[in-house]
């Protein structure tokens, strides 16, 4: 993997290696673009594998090809987006295969997931107190892992990541129509299953206001 | 538009992505239905929820450490401060 490094170094007259001009400038702006994205794609990647392990190798497989790439990178375009898709493009080639099979949910696995990263989760704020905010995180989390994948991974990739519809057609690679009915239908099921939670604790789930 | 066509674009008008003349149907039929004016409100709370309720966390500084090091090859005294060493 690191074969074409040695390329990149340089000896001076002192026999001491150092990065060429041009790597350094590489680097330099790789460090600046790239590097401010790494919180999102470890959780994109921890969403993908439920693995802290996995997703830590996933992302530093990502991370060394965007480096490797970072040429073919269109400046001026989302970074973010680049690189959500180098990992995706990974996490199918490495991990897919041996994933569990899609519509079924492993519910003692997401427990654990969710328990192994609640010490080191990033606090997130909550506003009102209608029976939608009573849901639980892990509750939401089921949910959205409930549904298949082509449906959560839109929900995912617009309401997590942030990401336009452009962004994501081209990530999913389908085209935009495509992101838009699965985002509709995917919303569908979501708040279907979210309501039921939600009843389930005795909230009223008429449109109330 | 009808109500039916409205609930298709609810999702799409969440993310503000409709076309301009898709939104500007929308919105005059929200100013005239109270049903579908009150389904977007929870139609976008959806959205919130997603965000708000799905746990963030911070990738490993081992994994900060190891990305922040790509291009500088092993062996070097300085590494992480390779470069700003190099610009001074």
């Amino acid at each position: 993997m690191d074969t074409q490094k040695s390329s990149e170094k340089k000896k001076t007259k002192h026999g001491k290696e150092v990065l060429s001009k041009e790597e350094l400038k590489k680097q330099q702006e790789f460090q600046a673009e790239a590097i401010a994205h790494i919180n999102s794609l470890y959780n994109y990647a921890l969403h993908l594998t439920m693995n802290p392990d996995d997703a830590e190798d996933l992302v530093q497989e990502t991370y060394l090809k965007a480096y490797k790439f970072f040429n073919s990178f269109e400046r001026g375009t989302n970074c973010k987006a680049w690189l959500f898709k180098i990992l995706k493009n990974n996490y199918i080639n490495r991990f897919r295969k041996n994933s569990r099979e899609p519509g079924k949910v492993d519910y003692d696995l997401i427990k654990d997931f969710y328990h192994s990263i609640k010490d080191t989760r990033v606090d997130t704020t909550e506003a009102d107190s209608d029976y939608f905010h009573s849901l639980m995180h892990e509750e939401v989390y089921q949910a959205l892992q409930s549904l298949p994948e082509e449906f959560r991974e839109v929900i995912q990739l617009c309401d997590i990541e942030g990401f336009t519809y452009e962004e994501i057609a081209n990530m999913v690679e389908s085209p935009i129509g495509t992101v838009r009915s699965r985002l509709y239908r995917g919303r569908k099921l979501l708040r279907g299953q979210l309501e039921n939670y939600a009843k389930k604790y005795g909230f009223n789930t008429d449109t109330e206001e | 538009m009808n109500c039916k066509k409205a609930h298709v674009l609810m999702s799409c008008a969440v993310d503000g992505e409709l076309t301009p003349k898709e939104e500007k149907e929308f919105l005059l039929h929200l100013s005239e239905c109270k049903s579908c004016t009150e389904a977007f409100g929870e139609a976008k709370k959806t959205k919130l929820i997603i965000r708000e309720k799905i746990l963030r966390v911070k990738a490993p500084q081992s994994l900060v450490d190891s990305v922040l090091k790509l291009g500088v090859f092993p062996g070097m005294e300085t590494e992480k401060n390779l470069i700003f060493d190099q610009i001074s």
